[in-house]
């Protein structure tokens, strides 16, 4: 059986423009889980510091006196999990959120939230912890740290904050 | 340009059919071992969090509130945090961790935790190990059937139990004795077995003090079996634990009697010492059998009245060493 040149590039063009799509679909599937896509039209909610619970600069200082070493924390834009206030970078190249919410409420939303997405990510273990109102995130992509001992020396530093 | 055609619909058919994210969440309330897909060791994280695998063993494990609890001894797991020495059945007594009802850790013997139970709660600390000598639940009874078999997870495995020095053994001590078991390797001091209150001696002599770690008394049976009658169809000779009629269907026993606090029930002794039923019928007003001991122990015998040890297999672990 033999398919003329013609046929077979519309087909083979076909299906690559089939794949494309797909693959949008795919990206907007994941834009539309991801709490960091605006909506479109909206107005991203303004990054503020909440007063009376832990900041991110006092965490990190806080890690660094324990001999952990954060690196590239910066506020994350648009603000996810339903805070008032994020910041993420990494201990010791593990992925560390840190967020400030105004009332328990929405910090519980946003715990939740914060463990499915991660979930749904594939993460190999993820711990959210809060102390006053500000939630602390670490998420292990890689197994960088299957034994928890670096998250768990995180996590307790940042509980006596 | 078929080929072409080909890896154009083979690419677009992978494309359309891989997952975008793996979804399986795992929550677990504490520290735990590690399966060992993962690696070796133990997880040490305290606080609850998730992981992307289910726990290796789940009789090693309580779930609560959907998350998994492990309520096992650590220490053959590489474990290298605190470890508190208990000896028997006993309440979990983890601060960090609340549950719903009462739960109980059914390991028998000598055993480590993380943790050391809290002041307030009924544990005597002697001999080297926390005894619990409050009164049992009735949950710990009815349950006993389900999650009594974290024992048969720990049989193969050889470690080095804590030294325990049974014969000071809290006479409110309601459980157990047993000074040896499969796997064991240090474990308690046994010396010549004593008749307490509350706690019958049915073993043949153990070895005469066995200290410390690197010795096995492993193999043979465990030595002292009684926790006053309620445990009708548990019988400890030999390897597995349970030996009497199927447990499916959980417990079929008499409840526990509430207040049981007389004599322990008459009658000769059955070659392995008394392992009828229940105790005689209870007395009202709470609390577990604290009556005199079963009998005068003999002087020097330190209180062995069973018959001649039972004849061990060979096999799997070697017998008594003496």
């Amino acid at each position: 059986m033999t398919m003329s040149r013609a046929a077979m590039i519309v087909l083979i063009g076909g299906g690559m423009a089939l794949s494309m799509a797909m693959a949008g679909c795919k990206k907007q599937a994941a834009d539309g889980a991801n709490p960091n896509a605006a909506a479109p039209g909206a107005t991203p909610p303004t990054a503020q510091h909440v007063d009376g619970t832990p900041h991110t600069d006092a965490a990190v200082k806080a890690w660094q006196g324990a001999g952990l070493t954060p690196e590239g924390f910066a506020p994350m834009t648009p603000v996810p999990f339903g805070a008032a206030y994020c910041e993420q970078g990494r201990v010791q190249a593990i992925d560390t959120v840190v967020c400030e919410y105004r009332d328990q409420e929405a910090l519980g939303r946003g715990k939740t939230e914060m463990l499915e997405q991660w979930g749904r990510e594939g993460a190999n273990t993820a711990v959210a912890f809060q102390t006053k109102l500000t939630l602390l995130g670490v998420l292990d992509r890689g197994r960088r740290d299957p034994n928890g001992k670096v998250m768990s020396q995180l996590v307790e530093t940042f509980r006596k904050l | 340009m078929r080929r072409a055609l080909a890896v154009s619909l083979f690419a677009l058919a992978v494309a359309s059919t891989t997952p975008a994210v793996a979804t399986h969440v795992v929550r677990y309330v504490s520290k735990h071992p590690l399966p060992k897909k993962v690696g070796r060791g133990f997880c040490y994280l305290t606080v609850p969090h998730v992981h992307d695998y289910e726990p290796s063993d789940p009789r090693l494990y309580r779930q609560t509130d959907g998350q998994y609890y492990f309520v096992g001894d650590p220490a053959p797991f590489d474990y290298d945090g605190p470890r508190y020495s208990f000896y028997g059945a006993h309440p979990v007594a983890d601060v960090d961790v609340q549950f719903g009802t009462p739960t109980y850790c059914y390991l028998r013997g000598p055993h480590y935790h993380w943790y050391a139970p809290p002041p307030q709660a009924q544990f005597e600390l002697r001999g080297g190990a926390y005894w619990y000598v409050g009164t049992y639940d009735p949950v710990y009874y009815s349950e006993r059937p389900r999650f009594v078999v974290i024992n048969d997870a720990y049989t193969p495995v050889v470690y080095a139990r804590p030294v325990v020095d049974v014969r000071v053994a809290p006479p409110s001590f309601h459980g157990e004795i047993v000074a040896g078991g499969p796997g064991w390797r240090g474990g308690a001091v046994v010396g010549a077995p004593v008749v307490q209150a509350g706690i019958h001696v049915a073993v043949p002599p153990p070895p005469v003090v066995q200290v410390g770690v690197g010795i096995n008394l492993g193999g043979g049976p465990p030595a002292v079996v009684h926790d006053h009658g309620n445990h009708r169809g548990w019988d400890k000779h030999g390897r597995g634990g349970w030996r009497g009629p199927p447990p499916a269907g959980g417990w079929r026993g008499p409840p526990p009697p509430p207040a049981h606090r007389g004599p322990p029930p008459p009658g000769p002794a059955r070659g392995g010492g008394w392992r009828g039923g229940g105790p005689p019928a209870a007395a009202p007003g709470g609390g577990n059998w604290r009556g005199g001991p079963a009998a005068a122990p003999a002087p020097g015998g330190g209180g062995w009245r069973g018959g001649p040890a039972p004849q061990q297999k060979k096999s799997g672990g070697g017998g008594w060493r003496r």
